[in-house]
């Protein structure tokens, strides 16, 4: 398969502009500026079948075309470079060896809504991402693809770097416009929503990092090229960061609908020293476990996965073996919930920590009969709950281990002690 | 205002767009439970206490952020609602200490009637609540629990929204989240106990208030702040007798949902000290007491015989007591200068959103009553102190202690040939005096007070004033009786209707329709300082 979004990783000095240039990078911009009308290029992503990377997959094209064309305030475009996701470094990849295609998707985008201000929301723990950027957003407006007057063509266009401070909850698209207002990295009550009152309540427009890098090779190969790849409503390519319990650990870009069980053994090499697969995440910390006899028939796009269950999420796999002790890694996950929860509304914050202090106690020896139906409880009631998939994304995990491993979490409380691990 | 028709719980309810499902709501007599909603505050939607079934919508929409449309059919009771309602209710609880018995709260308290309308459940949380802070001072008048906060920022929002003032702020992140002080600042807005009335808990306590008294015994009279002429409409809530506490009473037309400080605290000064129980008359060696007859006798002398009389009185006395005093100076001494007494002073944009500059509430009201038509209480004081006056009636105000002309203010009213004051303490001008007669305050009567801005509000008596001191407008009449005007009231309402008769601003008003939200002089909102 052709790699789009993976076509410069792995070459030298990949994150330079000269070496992005001349690889043909900075075309599509200059055929956007030069040749495309905003609504042109919204159709453009539209019939490309865009979805956005982040987790929801949103249809992209549509997505912008929510920004009112007709507000006489500001628009903003934001790069999400907040990549927290538990078990997910694709768009880390991408920021430290391709940050020209994130640049130059930004400033597509920013096209396409007719924004003159864009900003780049990054991790504040990628450091080294961060001077990359930076360094390449210089270069890029050092060569007049970023600044007054691109390409002659009368277009302004600024770009902002803005580092985060390091809080999870910001890669949530409105905890992170609100951490760019300079506030607390708490999410906003939807409605309004950011198309209409986002940045500073002006029209705004969030995409992942991978969405945007995406653009390029859409708008140098067509819309219709994009979405010949991958199946009937998720199109394109797909970035998964692959970790845990497998041989070939890494980032791997895969056409949409591509078989799960194939990647993980196939392209993965699957789980190393003979041991057998127990579990695997598919999507992120976020989304629900999944057994292994539940991804017999289960393909890499949003459909299937959801068919079986769970969701393709940010495509961060986490493979687990047969030695995984599966309540110390629901309890795992739980902490980082628990820690990472804003404190914003009622559910999400005494909840996270309630299912936590259950887990923790469980994992501990000190389970007590009822726990299991209490956080299944527990998690019914933030699921759906609260401000933000927040909530949904710390009840969905909690929930699915217990479901999917009960008589482990019963054999754990019943004889205070692990029965699983062997390491 | 398009009119927009919604089904609440099966019945058709008529309300306008741009409303919210708790707004609508609220208007048909449905009442959602929330913590963080706030009719004059931001949109925070954190606590999910308001969720409600919006029918074709898959999730729970809470009431406070959602808009009303045409034909929308919301759910207030339905199964999944209650359920949601016990699970917030919970949560809120896991780390609440649930100390009820020593907290302030107790008996006006959301967690309380919420948990027991739709809870009534032991928690199932067992171990390790989140410790906070217990009596963090936020100023002085606010202290903090973190441990009974639920983070609903009410008190936030308040200080970024309605003082600007930004004094509070959330710190910490998930359950460790609370509220704090904004870096250095203290909480010490003109407004600040604002915040203790807007919390739905027992975090933020009145300092003055705090462990005073158990909420579910006060009694509570409507009544109007004496604070100033802004006339802000308050619940006097009184234990034994004695006045525990203000707390607002919504009016639109005044002063919202708030009160200043200034007012909230202001009984104290007002109702506090050693009360005068018997009249007292001037001997040899001192002030006596005396009768109430002997007393209004030599009044009645010390005024006729006067060769320049004057009076003054106090800004908080109701408009029927100076219909009365303006007859009676007129009838004992006429033509005597009459002001009510009126100062004002420098005032900054956070006190000016309730404040006047005044500490004077029915200033208008007595000079619509014919108390001031001279010229001002400033011209006044300054004849006073020229020795223009050679007896002067002074009505429940301790000139020497309010004023800075001290010493030469003290000589002058030392060189009347007759002074009485009317008061409820002997103050520093009551000493002075050659007959003082025991008054009450305005938490003991009842009557009417025109504010700044012309609204006729209703005064009620709160508490029963002590025996042998007489309401200000009874020595009024009974020295109008002794004057040989018969007048035949015998209270406060028939004197209004009189004066309704003969004042032409205030004509056509019954008593009894002024209500608890009071009326609009004229019709419209005429500015007069």
């Amino acid at each position: 398969m052709e790699k789009l979004l993976l076509r410069n990783i792995g070459i030298a000095d990949s994150h330079t502009l000269a070496v992005y240039q001349s690889r043909g990078g900075y075309q599509s911009w200059e055929k956007v500026v030069r040749d495309m009308k905003p609504a042109e290029l919204i159709d453009e992503v539209k019939a490309s079948g865009l979805r956005g990377r982040g987790g929801a997959g949103f249809p992209t094209g549509m997505k912008w075309s929510f920004v009112p064309k007709d507000s006489p305030k500001p628009k903003y475009l934001v790069c999400n470079a907040d990549e927290s996701e538990p078990g997910t470094f694709k768009d880390r990849l991408l920021i430290e060896q391709d940050p020209h295609a994130i640049i130059e998707g930004t400033l597509i985008a920013a096209y396409g809504i007719q924004s003159h201000t864009a900003f780049i929301y990054i991790r504040g723990e990628l450091v080294a991402g961060a001077k990359i950027l930076e360094r390449a957003v210089e270069e890029a407006a050092r060569a007049g693809f970023i600044g007054k007057n691109i390409f002659g063509s009368g277009f302004d266009l600024d770009v902002i770097l803005h580092r985060g401070a390091g809080a999870y909850i910001c890669g949530e698209e409105t905890a992170l416009l609100s951490s760019l207002e300079g506030g607390r990295g708490w999410p906003k009550v939807k409605p309004p929503f950011p198309a209409t009152h986002g940045l500073f309540g002006c029209p705004t427009v969030v995409n992942n990092v991978e969405t945007l890098a995406a653009l390029p090779w859409i708008i140098e190969r067509g819309a219709a090229a994009y979405a010949a790849m991958g199946t009937e409503k998720s199109k394109g390519t797909k970035l998964f960061s692959v970790s845990g319990h497998i041989s070939r650990p890494g980032v791997y870009e895969v056409e949409m609908g591509y078989p799960f069980k194939k990647f993980l053994e196939d392209d993965c090499g699957g789980v190393p020293n003979g041991r057998k697969l127990k579990g695997v995440i598919p999507g992120g910390g976020s989304m629900p476990v999944l057994r292994p006899e539940e991804i017999e028939k289960v393909n890499l796009d949003y459909e299937s996965v959801q068919a079986a269950g769970s969701m393709l999420g940010s495509g961060g796999v986490i493979v687990m073996d047969e030695t995984t002790c599966m309540v110390r890694a629901a309890s795992n996950i739980a902490r980082f919930y628990a820690h990472e929860s804003c404190g914003q509304c009622s559910p999400c914050r005494e909840g996270c920590h309630w299912m936590e202090k259950i887990f923790h106690r469980i994992e501990h020896g000190e389970g007590q009969a009822g726990d299991l139906d209490l956080v299944l409880n527990i998690s019914g009631n933030i699921m759906g709950n609260t401000i933000c998939p927040f909530g949904d994304a710390a009840a969905m995990p909690a929930a699915a281990f217990i479901k999917k491993y009960r008589a482990e979490f019963e054999a754990h409380i019943a004889e205070k002690r692990c029965t699983v691990r062997t390491e | 205002m398009d009119p927009v028709k919604i089904i609440i719980d099966g019945k058709e309810v008529t309300t306008t767009k741009g409303k919210t499902v708790i707004q609508a709501a609220a208007d048909a007599g449905v009442a959602i439970p929330h913590y963080c909603y706030h009719p004059k505050l931001s949109i925070a939607g954190n606590c999910r206490m308001c969720l409600v079934e919006i029918e074709k919508m898959p999730k729970l929409q809470i009431a406070c952020n959602t808009q009303v449309a045409e034909g929308m059919g919301v759910l207030t009771q339905s199964p999944k609602v209650l359920a949601v309602r016990k699970a917030v209710l919970e949560f809120l609880l896991i780390n609440h200490p649930v100390d009820c018995p020593i907290c302030d709260q107790a008996g006006e308290c959301q967690l309380q009637n919420y948990y027991m309308e739709h809870n009534r459940e032991a928690s199932r949380f067992e171990v390790g609540k989140q410790h906070d802070r217990k009596k963090t001072i936020f100023g002085p008048n606010v202290i903090f629990d973190g441990e009974r906060c639920i983070k609903c920022t009410r008190c936030v929002r308040f200080c970024q929204e309605i003082t600007k003032t930004d004094e509070l702020a959330v710190i910490n992140r998930g359950d460790h989240s609370t509220i704090a002080l904004f870096n250095d600042s203290v909480l010490d807005n003109p407004l600040s106990a604002n915040v203790v009335d807007i919390c739905p808990v027992g975090a933020l306590t009145d300092r003055d208030f705090r462990f005073k008294v158990r909420v579910w015994y006060l009694q509570k009279t409507p009544s109007v702040c004496p604070g100033c002429s802004t006339g802000c409409n308050i619940s006097v809530e009184t234990y034994q007798n004695r006045i525990a506490r203000f707390k607002p009473r919504i009016n639109e037309a005044v002063n919202s949902h708030w009160i200043c400080d200034e007012g909230r605290y202001c009984f104290h000064e007002l109702t506090g000290g050693e009360r005068l129980t018997t009249p007292l008359i001037r001997q040899e060696g001192g002030l006596v007491p005396t009768t109430w007859e002997n007393a209004l006798h030599a009044v009645l002398a010390g005024l006729r015989s006067a060769k320049a009389a004057a009076g003054v009185l106090s800004g908080r006395n109701t408009n029927e007591e100076a219909f009365l005093f303006a007859k009676l100076m007129k009838k004992l001494a006429p033509g005597s200068p009459l002001e009510v007494c009126y100062q004002e002073r420098e005032l900054n944009e956070t006190q000016k959103i309730l404040m006047s500059p005044d500490r004077a509430p029915n200033f208008r009201g007595a000079r619509d009553m014919g108390v001031g038509a001279n010229g001002g209480y400033g011209s006044w004081l300054e004849k006073l102190l020229a020795g223009d006056f050679s007896a002067a009636y002074i009505v429940g105000e301790d000139l020497l202690g309010s004023n800075g002309a001290g010493e030469r203010l003290r000589a002058a009213l030392q060189k009347l040939s007759f002074l009485v004051v009317q008061d409820i303490r002997l103050s520093e001008t009551a000493k002075l005096a050659h007959v003082v007669l025991p008054a009450t305050h305005f938490g003991e009567k009842e009557g009417t007070y025109t504010n700044r801005k012309g609204r006729l509000q209703k005064l009620n008596a709160a508490v029963i004033a002590p025996e042998g001191a007489l309401q200000d407008w009874q020595i009024f009449l009974r020295l109008l009786d002794l004057a040989e005007e018969k007048l035949s009231y015998s209270t406060p309402s028939q004197i209004f209707q009189a004066l309704a008769e003969e004042v032409a601003l205030y004509q056509g008003i019954s008593y009894a329709t002024i209500g608890d939200q009071g009326i609009q002089l004229g019709g419209g909102g005429v500015e007069q300082s």
